[in-house]
């Protein structure tokens, strides 16, 4: 079962949760005995809290996550050909041509929905059963609920 | 001192079941050890190293049912290296060349591989039933070789395990002619599943009252499989993440309605919320509900669900249903006897208001009379609520708390929760297992020491002050078996005061504690009757034995009575003192 704690409260004093230095080390560890689900180790021992490793991946799968009264719906987003993606909250759009817009501003080229051709990068979309589909077929709700991630097709070369 | 032929005695023994009164029955006298030995069918082992095959066939050669745990509880968090022990393959082996009958075998947090499965399914003509909880190492190539070849086979249940999942065709394993199942439980199998044999499989098991599907059976298929087994129990279900269409749901809405035995539902894995409400019409008839995985339902609509639930005796849940729908609980599941609430925001992501807190407890200690277990996973908790809860609920058995962060105080007072878990102990005079957590001191474990009599199991995280913690523990819980304590200041003093109290107990477990490398020495030098293991995973540490330095602190430790010596299959980083 699993633990990141960069948004724990009670982590608000400035440990960071990168490895640290060896000088800082000594700081590190009195500040984990602490706050000991801080520590570097634990965050990747993930041994708190004490829940089984099944809950645990199925957490970590979790899309939605509640924030009040919101919720937000995170995917990976991946221009092709470049290894680092991003990650988007879908709940922040309102539909398909906010996504786009948004997305277009994102990586700096034109995106459309639709067939591929020589200019325009196409964007595509996985959905729950691992199909890769055009996006803007279906309703935005339904889409909601199927989208796994997201992938920006380069322009086709002949 | 017997007035009856051996055969009557052996008849009176019958009836008696339990583990524990069978083993004082065999201390009576060498003629009731004799009988009570060679007429004894289960036999349960809570460490497999505590023994060995070839003593536990030869005490027991008429035995039919074998019960065997092998990892500490706290591999169940990641804090026991994978290869650290618990092979079953060595126990299968023996079985098989002393031709014992055996016929159900029971694991919990053993390595089984294929190759053993493949052994048990071959060397026991009359097997019926395999149960592995928590366990690893094997694959579903082991599983279709006990499907293939166990023609007696009635259950076949596997929890919680890890297997990897070679997408076979296991349950096309099953023979045309085995008819004979009552339980199949492959929920945590994570890839595909032949839907079709499956299909074909639970319309010849007349039988079968319990069905666990795993994520990969789709809608229509549990609406044809609950309409082919209305006779079932006990129903598992897959995913179903995509709104039905009105047919299917309308045919799921049918199967399900003719599901009249149906007592306990689990699974919902992935749950479209329009799903639920086929299940709406059986709800009246649960008496176990476990929505544990259902990450994804949002908690307005589990709370209409188990409003239905008015027969609940037991709900396993998320935090997701929040203080506001353990009220409804409450208020709904009058005949509620034990409540898991886990936690679904382990990264901090959220904010606090979605998850439980103490006025959840409180409200289901005051509305739930008959509740005597319960794991609670919040982020606060109060001792006013903990005292509360004592008064409401005397009756624990099962009293597990865990507030997310570690070394919290009581969100009002700031205090530290000794008060709190000190009422529950009191009141609860029944408690037979207990988890502490949040800013505990020493006070906490006098309390326990004085009160917690019945206490055999306790759990401890991030508390106490200095030895003298872990001594009241030691000093006052009589009956204690298992003990296991993490991050928490508790050193050789504590450790070495009563070296042979833990020939009383089943084993000790301590982690990231103040023990050194000397005092488990001196801990091991005396005790030819305990293991002592140090499993120290950092390759760095491990320095020659003329180097290493005694002061330094152990990072696990892990004894265990035992009375068959040192294990010779522990990895290269378990050092054995």
């Amino acid at each position: 079962m699993e633990v990141s704690n960069s948004c724990s409260s009670f982590s608000s004093s400035s440990v960071d949760s990168t490895k640290p230095s060896p000088s800082e080390s000594s700081v590190n560890l009195s500040l984990s005995l602490t706050f000991p689900s801080t520590s570097p180790q634990r965050e990747a021992k993930q041994d708190w809290p004490p829940i089984k490793s099944r809950l645990r991946d199925t957490l970590k799968g979790r899309r939605l996550i509640r924030r009040g009264n919101d919720t937000s719906l995170f995917v990976k987003v991946y221009m092709e050909g470049v290894p680092i993606g991003r990650k988007l909250d879908l709940c922040a759009f309102s539909g398909y041509e906010s996504l786009l817009e948004n997305l277009s501003h994102m990586f700096d080229t034109s995106i459309i929905c639709g067939n591929r051709d020589r200019k325009h990068h196409v964007l595509t979309y996985e959905d729950k059963d691992g199909d890769w589909m055009m996006v803007g077929d279906i309703p935005w709700d339904m889409f909601l609920e199927t989208v796994r991630r997201l992938k920006i097709t380069r322009p086709e070369r002949y | 001192m017997n007035y009856f032929p051996d055969e009557v005695i052996e008849h009176v023994f019958d009836f008696v079941v339990s583990h524990k009164d069978r083993n004082s029955i065999s201390l009576v006298c060498k003629s009731w050890y004799k009988i009570e030995r060679c007429s004894r069918k289960e036999v349960f082992i809570g460490n497999c190293y505590a023994i060995n095959p070839e003593r536990l066939i030869g005490r027991f050669p008429c035995l039919k049912s074998l019960t065997l745990k092998g990892k500490p509880h706290f591999a169940d968090f990641n804090l026991v290296p994978h290869e650290w022990g618990g092979f079953v393959l060595p126990w299968i082996e023996a079985l098989a060349r002393s031709r014992v009958g055996l016929e159900e075998l029971r694991l919990k947090r053993m390595v089984v591989t294929d190759e053993s499965l493949e052994l048990l399914s071959r060397s026991f003509a009359n097997f019926k039933s395999l149960v592995l909880v928590s366990c690893e190492g094997f694959t579903t190539d082991g599983l279709a070789s006990i499907a293939a070849n166990c023609r007696q086979l009635r259950e076949l249940d596997l929890q919680e395990n890890e297997i990897d999942d070679h997408r076979g065709q296991w349950l096309n394993c099953f023979p045309d002619s085995c008819t004979t199942l009552t339980s199949l439980n492959f929920a945590c199998l994570k890839g595909e599943t032949n839907v079709a044999a499956l299909e074909r499989l639970v319309a010849r098991s007349p039988n079968l009252k319990s069905l666990k599907l795993n994520r990969a059976v789709p809608l229509d298929a549990l609406a044809r499989l609950m309409s082919c087994a209305p006779q079932l129990v006990d129903l598992g279900v897959g995913s179903y993440e995509n709104e039905p269409d009105p047919e299917s749901f309308a045919k799921l809405m049918t199967a399900i309605e003719k599901c009249i035995s149906l007592r306990s539902l689990s699974g919902f894995l992935e749950v479209a919320p329009l799903c639920l409400p086929a299940f709406y019409p059986i709800c009246q008839n649960l008496i176990s509900l476990n929505l544990s995985y259902a990450a994804e339902i949002q908690g307005n609509h589990l709370i209409k669900l188990i409003q239905l639930c008015k027969r609940l005796q037991r709900l396993w849940i998320l935090d997701s249903i929040g203080d506001k729908g353990l009220v409804v609980v409450a208020d709904t599941c009058k005949e509620l006897q034990e409540l898991r609430v886990f936690p679904s925001d382990v990264h901090g992501e959220e904010d606090n208001n979605a998850a439980v807190t103490e006025v959840g407890l409180v409200a289901i200690s005051a509305g739930c009379p008959k509740l005597h277990s319960i794991l609670y996973f919040c982020k606060q908790m109060t001792n006013a609520a903990l005292i509360a809860v004592a008064k409401n609920c005397p009756n624990f058995i099962r009293f597990r708390l865990c507030i997310l962060e570690p070394h919290k105080p009581d969100h009002i007072t700031s205090q530290s929760l000794d008060e709190g878990f000190g009422a529950i102990v009191q009141a609860c005079k029944g408690l037979r297992r207990l988890s502490v957590s949040g800013l505990l001191t020493d006070q906490v474990f006098l309390y326990i020491g004085m009160y917690a009599e019945q206490l055999e199991m306790l759990s401890i995280a991030f508390a106490g002050d200095t030895d003298k913690g872990m001594l009241y523990v030691l000093n006052g819980c009589k009956k204690m078996r298992k003990l296991e304590i993490r991050d928490s200041p508790f050193g050789n003093a504590a450790l070495l005061a009563d070296v042979g109290r833990y020939e009383t107990m089943r084993s000790l477990w301590m982690s990231s504690c103040e023990v050194t490398l000397g005092g488990c020495k001196r801990l091991a030098q005396n005790s030819p009757r305990l293991n002592v293991e140090i499993i120290n995973e950092n390759e760095n540490n491990r320095m020659e034995q003329n180097e290493e330095d005694e002061r330094e602190k152990v990072d696990k430790l892990y004894l265990y009575r035992t009375v068959v010596g040192t294990r010779k299959d522990a990895p290269p980083y378990v050092r054995i003192l």
